[in-house]
């Protein structure tokens, strides 16, 4: 637990820096709320169109896929706010072999380098999405009960676990790879893959997005757990999927470590 | 009773790195997407030496000597690929959090203090990373600002800073949570005369009061001359030499030399005769004589018409340094020398 404490208080401290520095450049603080907020309006306009010219989606209804997009919009915002800024700041350190100082933080290493850089701006995603998720519920007039809250938070534990390792695995190559920023556009790019319901998805392609790059555990997951339409076997395929790639990252970020070989000065 | 524990243990210590290479243009560039050609560098030969608590070592080399990738084995940020270092008891690998908050790295060509934000800020970060009680943050940061006289710069941001305010601020934040042992490589490299004066007295205080082990590296010969009590030569990831500068200054320019001024114009064959001439100009002769003929040399000197201000010295650091440094002469180093 004083583990527990210690971690929570630098993860703390290292957002403040990251706000502080946000807010020194009057300029670029605002410009970046304004394209917070339009990424937020932006992640629903798909939505929009493709509900105008087909009553339902893969088997989901209008407002069940709103549901869908608001979980969608917390992670695609998760990932712009939170992941995205620390995997270019640490790819940058390990290219120019400057994450020394990082690595000499007596906390752990991965958590100091996940939480190096964050967009405030990009978390008003997530709130556009928490915002979506309570309107398609209420208009859906869902009462979820005890069992439907856990799964939600299971599923969303699973998909937040995920998304987390598959940035981790990223880095962890960039230490072996130094040019590689494009995987983290890669990843940005498909996470828009994200906002249609798994069972849009057939065959291998449907494999891939619920057990290699679970998409499905990051958005139709919590939205089907909300639904009551989540089986104990999706969800504890979805747990598996995330203890199994956060294993994987950790290795692979042990071993990134390992051959760090900095930079001469 | 024991003697203490060294504060640092090297037993063999290498590392090795995997370097891939390539000659210059396309077609080059382009066969190396496919069939890549790597070397086996090393980069530190199983270096073996104590440092005891408390003790200001400098490392000497030449550029790629070792010197930098040693530090960095010692601070746990390489991992070696042969023998053992332990630095405070610990393996400096492991990178164990008790480790990492005895010691402290400061590199003068790298930064840890956040470009965008005054210093202040960096400061608090570390406060919270290594768990400084407040009050001995507010005293340890009181002390620092006026030892390195630091006060207007400590709020502006770090980008607007001289590199010397910089440096200093690093140290500041390096130094913040009361490290045991200080690695500092390069500390005052770019700075002006002044600055690199205030680090080195700064750096030497901070060894005074608390005891800290401090080891430097630095290609400029002042800092190691005026901080280090003992220095360790490393070349080609070897350790040549253990010991004082005197004795690495005799080692290298055994010759002693021996200056005066006097009224001299004419030739000088008998006092060629000492040792070899390197100055002579109207007003002042200067030879380097073996040690055992100094006597006789200033016997000589003295005799000179106006004979004053005679000196006998070692020679210059810089030109013990030019022929340590170069790499097309022997060092004359080959065995190491006890320290």
């Amino acid at each position: 637990m004083p583990e527990l404490g210690r971690n929570l208080r630098y993860v703390a401290a290292a957002l403040r820096v990251s706000v502080l520095a946000a807010l020194e450049y009057r300029v670029g603080f605002w410009t970046e709320a304004v394209l917070g907020v339009i990424w937020s309006l932006a992640g629903a306009a798909p939505l929009v169109v493709a509900l105008e010219h087909r009553p339902d989606i893969a088997g989901w209804t209008p407002w069940e896929v709103v549901l869908l997009s608001g979980f969608y919009l917390i992670f695609a915002g998760a990932f712009g706010a939170l992941i995205e800024p620390p995997l270019f700041e640490t790819m940058n350190h390990i290219r120019r072999g400057t994450l020394d100082y990082v690595l000499l933080r007596p906390v752990d290493s991965l958590l100091a380098c996940m939480v190096s850089a964050f967009q405030p701006w990009r978390s008003l995603e997530m709130l556009a999405g928490a915002a979506l998720v309570v309107v398609a519920a209420l208009r859906l007039e869902l009462r979820p009960g005890p069992e439907q809250l856990a799964m939600l938070a299971g599923a969303l534990a699973c998909g937040f676990t995920a998304l987390y390792a598959l940035g981790v695995l990223a880095l962890s190559l960039s230490f072996r790879a130094m040019q590689l920023q494009n995987l983290a556009f890669l990843m940005e790019s498909s996470i828009e893959l994200a906002r249609w319901p798994i069972s849009v998805f057939r065959g291998p392609l449907k494999a891939v997005f619920t057990f290699v790059i679970p998409f499905a555990v990051m958005t139709s997951y919590p939205a089907q757990a909300l639904l009551g339409r989540l089986d104990l076997g999706a969800a504890v395929g979805a747990l598996v999927t995330a203890a199994a790639l956060a294993g994987l990252a950790r290795v692979g970020w042990a071993r990134g470590v390992k051959n760090y070989t900095s930079a001469s000065s | 009773m024991s003697a203490p524990e060294p504060a640092i243990v090297l037993d063999g210590l290498s590392k090795r790195f995997r370097v891939n290479q390539r000659d210059p243009g396309l077609r080059s560039a382009i066969a190396a997407l496919f069939r890549r050609e790597y070397v086996e560098v090393d980069a530190v030969r199983e270096l073996s030496f104590c440092i005891d608590a408390g003790e200001r070592v400098g490392f000497l080399g030449p550029n790629g000597a070792g010197k930098t990738t040693t530090l960095k084995m010692l601070a746990g940020l390489l991992h070696p690929t042969g023998g053992r270092a332990q630095v405070l008891g610990h393996v400096p690998a492991r990178r164990e959090p008790e480790f990492l908050r005895r010691v402290a790295l400061v590199m003068g060509q790298k930064r840890q203090l956040s470009w965008d934000l005054p210093a202040l800020d960096t400061f608090e970060l570390n406060r919270v990373v290594y768990e400084v009680e407040r009050g001995t943050y507010d005293a340890r940061l009181a002390e620092m600002r006026e030892l390195l006289d630091i006060d207007a710069v400590v709020r502006k941001p770090v980008r607007t800073l001289s590199l010397g305010e910089r440096m200093k601020c690093e140290l500041v934040a390096a130094l913040l949570h009361g490290p045991e042992v200080l690695f500092l490589d390069e500390p005052t490299i770019g700075m002006d005369v002044a600055m690199q004066l205030a680090m080195r007295e700064f750096v030497r205080e901070y060894n005074r009061r608390h005891g800290a082990t401090i080891v430097l590296t630095s290609h400029y010969m002042e800092d190691v001359a005026a901080l280090c009590d003992r220095i360790l030569v490393i070349d080609e990831g070897r350790l040549r030499f253990d010991g004082s500068i005197d004795a690495l200054v005799r080692r290298i320019r055994p010759l002693r030399r021996v200056s005066v001024r006097a009224a001299v114009s004419e030739a000088l064959d008998v006092l060629d005769a000492l040792g070899e001439r390197v100055e002579a100009q109207v007003g002042s002769v200067a030879y380097d004589v073996h040690p055992d003929r100094v006597p006789e040399a200033v016997a000589a000197l003295l005799a000179l018409p106006g004979a004053r201000d005679l000196r006998v010295r070692d020679a210059p650091l810089e030109e013990v340094m030019r022929e340590l440094f170069s790499r097309n002469e022997r060092l004359g180093l080959d065995e190491e020398e006890g320290g």
